[in-house]
């Protein structure tokens, strides 16, 4: 049998399948009892409804593109093990980089399905899988004592007014944003040498469609009461923008 | 019920949750590290300890500081119940983050409140769900959906997702926002310009353009006070 063929064996879809059904058990659990505290300490139920369609509709679109992650890394890697890594802790920027770091170390000359041996696999999966724990790790550790400080901390108000907790959230996701806009007008700029403008543009009009179209998704639940739009303003700005990539293709 | 019974409840509720969370994160993560044995004795190929340990100094390290920063900054966002499934389930930046904070947006939880540490729960559970929902269907249809994801006519949609989520998001947060969002934007486009090389690790650029953003907005904050 061929190594990609022993990595695609049921044996390994039963142990990945086996921690991937735990983790979705534990995010089963979770929100049965956050629903359930919600109810009980009186929240409107619309809103915590509400908040899993939007977050449902928001999700699809993503994960289409992990599951592009799992078929990329499937080419040499096998399925299963791409399919466990994208759904538990993985990061699909983190993945791709990651294997092929430990392929070389291997002795590999990259992620390659050819040169892949099954010790080689092994000794991959656990770089893996050891690599990017630590977030799941200073959760165990550190989490309780930090939130309790956060929640100390976010309590101090100013006067009448709201801590500046929202403030500062609302400032460190914009921050976030804004990082990765400043990549992409950097990248058009300077990539291919400082000023030379020979970068992609096509990130900048994916951002620039994405904001037009949700800037109409604003318009229509603010001024025409169609608040329901709200759920799907993420997802249906993805989509729109999305497909602006493929028409703007040929032309960028 | 009065608002001290309230608050007995969520208290209870919370301290069960760090409980849950730790247990969660403990079995997943023992799971997870014994898988790549559990494969090997399968296989009949237990993993190179020399080469793992050569290869987590060569990159293994570069990812402990990321985790590190993504664990300071990510907490506050999503609360206790919310980081523990995160920091279970992966994928933060390009989509648990956002996910929360449109869903905390949508209904108008603030930060530090009950209602928030709910929502935010609610939000990263539905989206790890529909995650590992969409990606166990991929996976079984992976043969007849490999030629539509890999069709050269979709590739540019799918290259596009992220800068198609934070356009979305850009907008809705900046807009609200202008005078605080402009100078993180300013500053973290000119310094791409003039370090292109920084692309690379943009997740990392993230705190600085924060904490620029963050010191904006609570000189704003003062201002008004």
């Amino acid at each position: 049998m061929s190594v990609i063929a022993q990595l695609n064996s049921p044996a390994m879809y039963l142990i990945c399948g086996v921690i991937i059904l735990f983790v979705a058990a534990v995010c089963i659990f979770f929100m049965v009892r956050a629903y359930k505290a919600g109810v009980a300490i009186g929240m409107d139920t619309a809103k915590m409804k509400r908040t899993i369609i939007a977050s449902a509709t928001f999700t699809i679109l993503p994960s289409v593109g992990i599951l592009l992650g799992v078929i990329a890394l499937s080419g040499s890697l096998g399925t299963p093990l791409p399919w466990l890594r994208l759904s538990v802790i993985g990061a699909l920027h983190y993945e791709t980089q990651v294997a092929e770091a430990a392929a070389e170390q291997i002795g590999l000359s990259g992620l390659s399905a050819s040169e892949m041996t099954l010790q080689a696999f092994t000794t991959i999966a656990l770089m893996m899988s050891f690599c990017i724990m630590w977030g799941m790790l200073f959760s165990i550790l550190f989490t309780k004592r930090y939130s309790s400080r956060l929640k100390n901390g976010g309590s101090k108000k100013a006067g009448n007014r709201p801590g500046f907790g929202d403030t500062a959230m609302t400032a460190m996701f914009i921050g976030l944003v804004s990082a990765y806009i400043g990549s992409y007008i950097g990248g058009f700029v300077s990539s291919g040498g400082l000023f030379h403008f020979a970068g992609s543009l096509m990130p900048i009009a994916v951002v620039v469609i994405a904001g037009l179209v949700m800037a109409g998704f604003l318009w229509l639940a603010e001024k025409k009461n169609a608040a329901w739009v709200d759920s799907f303003s993420i997802a249906g700005s993805m989509i729109l923008a999305m497909l602006g990539a493929v028409v703007l293709n040929p032309i960028l | 019920m009065d608002e001290a019974m309230k608050n007995e409840l969520f208290e209870q509720y919370n301290r069960r949750t760090h409980l849950l969370g730790r247990i969660a994160c403990t079995i997943t993560l023992v799971m997870l590290l014994a898988a790549p044995f559990v494969m090997g004795a399968v296989l009949g190929a237990m993993p190179n300890l020399a080469a793992f340990g050569k290869g987590f100094f060569a990159v293994g390290l570069v990812w402990l500081v990321s985790c590190v920063v993504e664990y300071l900054v990510y907490v506050p966002m999503l609360g206790s119940g919310g980081s523990y499934l995160a920091f279970i389930t992966g994928n933060l930046i390009n989509m648990k983050i956002p996910c929360a904070i449109n869903a905390r947006d949508i209904v108008g939880a603030k930060s530090g409140t009950a209602e928030n540490e709910i929502i935010s729960t609610l939000s990263i559970a539905t989206s790890s769900l529909v995650t590992i929902l969409v990606l166990a269907v991929g996976v079984a249809l992976l043969i007849p959906l490999h030629p539509i994801l890999q069709s050269p006519v979709l590739q540019p949609a799918f290259d596009n997702v992220v800068p198609a989520l934070f356009g979305a998001m850009a907008y809705k947060y900046y807009r609200r926002n202008m005078k605080t969002a402009i100078w993180p934007l300013l500053f973290m486009s000119i310094l791409f310009i003039l370090v292109p090389s920084l692309t690379g690790s943009t997740s990392f650029m993230i705190i600085p353009s924060g904490a620029l953003a963050i010191a904006i907005a609570w000189l704003r904050w003062r201002k008004n006070a």
